[in-house]
């Protein structure tokens, strides 16, 4: 009768029932030649083979650049890609920089003021002036 | 709802047969499936032996002594629709996609392979996800439907076929897709990667995924917009209670295809792809790891998303609605009263309305004019008692299936919707 129905399609909330590592491929891009790709290199040797084994879900690919900087590239669900260029780094402080990728979620930096952005309501209802005993003044 | 047909659950997917498929349709090969079952050895994978007659190795007219070719193809790989089944082990983004998943140990990666080639991409039911799809639909939208009414028991069912499409629908399972990291390739073929998504915008697969029944008066519906009520759409009807289409009118769909680039149709096919791959992965979840892995993967994959079943109501008169309601359970007739007024003669007048029924307050609003105030807060009272929930962790009939279930306490029905007169 008077009920119709309009569609609407549900949104996704990564984590609330399953979660998905949002970065997808990282490149590892390194020269065999030049100084700043000395820590990038010693890093693919090393490092590398442990990191890449513990993220089972990310794709990791490593490329020769030649007489480029080192350069870590990182995919992202969402579509977007985030380089950091590791140039002259030591391999540890280049595992942190593989990590900060694999942790990002893709978007664009966002300066956050709220301490909670939800898409659930508020569960003490937004204020309204005509309900309550009002202030006197 | 429609009942299960557990019958056509999984007797086609449990016999990948090499041999003698000579089914036209995918619908025929359903059919065929249960009758020669037991005529041939079973694979170990769901993905067969490529039955291609040998030729001459391709040659792609690459130099390959400049470029040396990335990964070494078996030899007519090319020649095939769709990648063999072999090279799923190679695939590091199919690896990927099972471990960003987590999938079970259980689940091969050749059948996850399957699950990425639609029908459109390779027309061979033993190599396409059509099978693994159809398991995957019915679990889906068996999970969602049995979970929708028990946890909101009052639905109308014009609504609950909308929360059903908003949680299992094709735009939401290509959300779930898109979510996983799926990607797709630029066409199918036997040289593409397993990991990518294939399906092919030129030549749309025979795939029969959804259940429904095409109606004798289709050309009326479709013309006249003749009326068909709700019952007949739970009978005929696909699972979200749209009209099955016809073949004319993909027809003129497909050939608009070539003409435009990126238009609805071509739209719609991406969308669909993406979805029947998602289904399909729940199938092959069902196939390997059985009915617990399956209900948890809906559970944690579909369920888990937020859809406000408050913003699918659309009401035209909720005041009359909302008295045949209170004459239907026994209530006072519901009565509108102004709560509390300001600026009346203002430009920006505010009127909080509250319906009453009795002593009961019903429902409240706030609106503009009075009689804004009056529909809205009639609107709001009838959400209340449509959105009625025995509570969040309510239980579901799949629930029984697991060994060590308690004692099913039945679940609150309601008597049904509010029929005007």
């Amino acid at each position: 009768m008077t009920v119709r129905a309009l569609q609407q399609i549900s949104t996704g909330r990564n984590g609330v029932g399953a979660f998905i590592l949002q970065c997808k491929k990282m490149d590892f891009h390194y020269c065999d030649w030049a100084g700043s790709s000395k820590g990038m290199n010693g890093f693919i040797k090393s490092v590398l083979p442990k990191f890449a084994a513990a993220h089972p879900q990310i794709e990791f690919t490593v490329s020769p650049r030649p007489s480029k900087h080192p350069v870590i590239v990182a995919q992202y669900i969402n579509g977007r890609e985030k380089a950091i260029c590791v140039r002259n780094m030591e391999p540890y402080e280049i595992l942190k920089k593989a990590e900060l990728l694999r942790d990002a979620s893709g978007e664009k930096l966002k300066r956050t003021t709220k301490p909670v952005t939800s898409i659930n309501e508020s569960v003490r209802g937004i204020w309204s002036p005509y309900h309550g005993n009002g202030l006197r003044v | 709802m429609k009942r299960l047909r557990l019958d056509r659950w999984t007797g086609q997917l449990l016999v990948a047969r090499p041999g003698p498929c000579s089914a036209a349709t995918p619908r025929a090969a359903l059919r065929s499936a249960a009758m020669c079952r037991c005529t041939t050895v079973r694979n170990q994978s769901t993905a067969a032996v490529p039955q291609i007659p040998q030729e001459d190795d391709y040659y792609d007219g690459t130099d390959h002594t400049r470029f040396s070719p990335l990964e070494k193809l078996p030899p007519r790989a090319t020649s095939l629709p769709s990648p063999p089944p072999e090279r799923a082990l190679q695939s590091a983004k199919l690896a990927a996609l099972h471990a960003r998943l987590s999938l079970p140990e259980k689940v091969p990666l050749q059948t996850l392979a399957r699950a990425l080639v639609d029908a459109s991409a390779d027309e061979n039911p033993q190599f396409n996800n059509t099978n693994l799809a159809f398991v995957g639909h019915t679990l889906i939208n068996y999970h969602v439907g049995e979970w929708l009414m028990c946890r909101y028991p009052r639905l109308p069912m014009e609504v609950l076929y909308a929360a059903i499409k908003g949680y299992a629908g094709p735009t939401a399972l290509h959300h779930v897709a898109r979510s996983w990291g799926v990607e797709h390739a630029a066409a199918p073929g036997g040289e593409v990667d397993p990991g990518l998504l294939q399906f092919s915008m030129h030549k749309p697969g025979e795939a029969i995924t959804v259940f429904g029944y095409k109606r004798a008066e289709y050309e009326g519906l479709k013309k006249h917009h003749w009326r068909h009520g709700i019952s007949s759409r739970v009978v005929f009807d696909n699972d979200f209670g749209e009209i099955v289409h016809t073949e004319e009118e993909e027809e003129q769909m497909r050939a608009r295809a070539d003409t435009e680039y990126g238009n609805e149709y071509t739209r719609t096919l991406a969308e669909a792809a993406y979805a029947t791959c998602a289904r399909a992965v729940v199938g092959a979840i069902y196939a390997h790891t059985g009915r617990e892995a399956a209900k948890a993967f809906i559970k944690a994959h579909i369920l888990s998303r937020t859809l406000d079943l408050s913003r699918l109501f659309s009401f035209k008169k909720p005041t009359r609605e909302l008295s045949l309601l209170c004459a239907r359970e026994d209530f006072e007739p519901p009565v509108a009263r102004l709560l509390s007024e300001t600026g009346r003669m203002s430009r920006t007048p505010v009127f909080v309305v509250g319906i009453f029924s009795g002593k009961d307050k019903l429902g409240e609003a706030a609106a503009a004019s009075l009689e804004h105030a009056r529909a809205k807060a009639a609107m709001n009272a009838l959400k209340s008692w449509y959105l009625y929930s025995p509570g969040e962790h309510v239980r579901v009939p799949s629930d029984m299936l697991a060994e060590d279930a308690r004692p099913w306490e039945p679940a609150y029905i309601d008597i049904g919707e509010i029929i005007g007169r």
